[in-house]
């Protein structure tokens, strides 16, 4: 049984609509329903502004990179024609990473109070995060670590009377 | 495998249903990207295992919760205790229309700062539309237990609201 003041406070929840799905989300959707239901995906190609041009031009970062490498390769091969006869040092093996460890630390939570330009009172909720990504081999006794710290800024606004 | 459907099925279905799904995944997950892949996931399983229908909207809720636990089992025990206490609130759970964006805000700080359990069951029950027996399905716990779950989740969640906007 529920209080008559939560079933008002009920029906002010149900108008809140859940957030649409992000379009990367929507995207990877799209692409996962194609290949789930065995169809192609229809190309969604934009029609204005600068992802036009991205479309068109986008072929031309790789074939400059390509390029590029040609005539680097190219220049060492006449300047270093003693290095070729040498035979390649051997690879190190691959790294064998049989731990993996993910892991997140909250260093610092703090409330910020701002005002807008109208005046208006914000709250802002900050979280300080260091988001960590451990890799170990255990047979060969390499830990690789990387840390990356993440702030998060949440603007909660104040009813003003 | 799901033969008579097409394209423009699973786009409308995923219209009409990704946003509460995601709303869920969002309470379950340590962060939006983790939540993001729980519902690409769990969408895709359930379409592949319906057959010849879309799937019926408390499984694809009752794969998101069956993956969100196992992921939470291949992390470390103090990714879970944080889990439980910290949801990601880097994205607007709810769509930030004009009339209702600082209530919309201000729930969402709130249903943040409920217990897991309690978020949870509100989620299913007023975005998910579940009954009180379905969600019972979904998170694998007695009808009654989720129902009490919700009325004092709902109580708590009135409170912190009120407190937010005054």
């Amino acid at each position: 049984m529920i209080e008559p003041d939560n079933e008002v406070f009920e029906a002010e929840l149900r108008r809140l609509k859940p957030a649409r799905l992000p379009a990367a989300l929507r995207a990877r959707l799209d692409q996962a329903g194609a290949e789930a239901l065995g169809q192609p995906v229809p190309a969604t190609e934009p029609t204005t502004g600068w992802q036009w041009w991205w479309l068109r031009l986008r072929w031309l970062a790789p074939a400059a990179a390509v390029g590029l490498a040609v005539m680097l390769g190219v220049t060492r091969i006449h300047r270093e024609p003693s290095r070729a006869a040498h035979p390649p040092a051997p690879a190190a093996p691959a790294l064998h990473a049989n731990e993996v460890v993910i892991d997140r630390t909250l260093l610092t939570a703090f409330d910020a109070l701002a005002t807008l330009p109208d005046g208006e009172p914000v709250r802002l909720r900050c979280r300080h995060w260091i988001e960590s990504v451990t890799l170990r081999d255990s047979a060969r006794g390499i830990e690789v670590e990387q840390r990356v710290p993440r702030l998060e800024v949440v603007p909660i606004s104040f009813e003003t009377y | 495998m799901a033969d008579g459907l097409d394209q423009a099925e699973w786009r409308r279905w995923v219209e009409a249903h990704g946003p509460k799904l995601l709303l869920f995944a969002r309470q379950k997950a340590r962060c939006e990207a983790d939540a993001q892949d729980l519902v690409q996931e769990a969408v895709v399983e359930c379409w592949q295992r319906s057959g010849t229908s879309p799937p019926p909207l408390p499984l694809v809720f009752a794969t998101i919760q069956r993956r969100a636990i196992d992921r939470a089992r291949q992390e470390d025990r103090r990714a879970r205790r944080e889990l439980a206490v910290a949801a990601d609130q880097s994205q607007p759970w709810f769509e930030p229309d004009l009339e209702n964006r600082e209530l919309s805000q201000a729930i969402q700080a709130a249903l943040a700062a409920l217990p897991t359990e309690q978020r949870e069951v509100i989620t299913l029950r007023v975005w998910g539309e579940l009954t009180f027996a379905e969600i019972a399905q979904v998170l694998g716990i007695p009808a009654n237990t989720a129902a009490s779950r919700y009325r004092y989740g709902l109580a708590t969640l009135r409170k912190l609201t009120q407190q937010v906007l005054t």
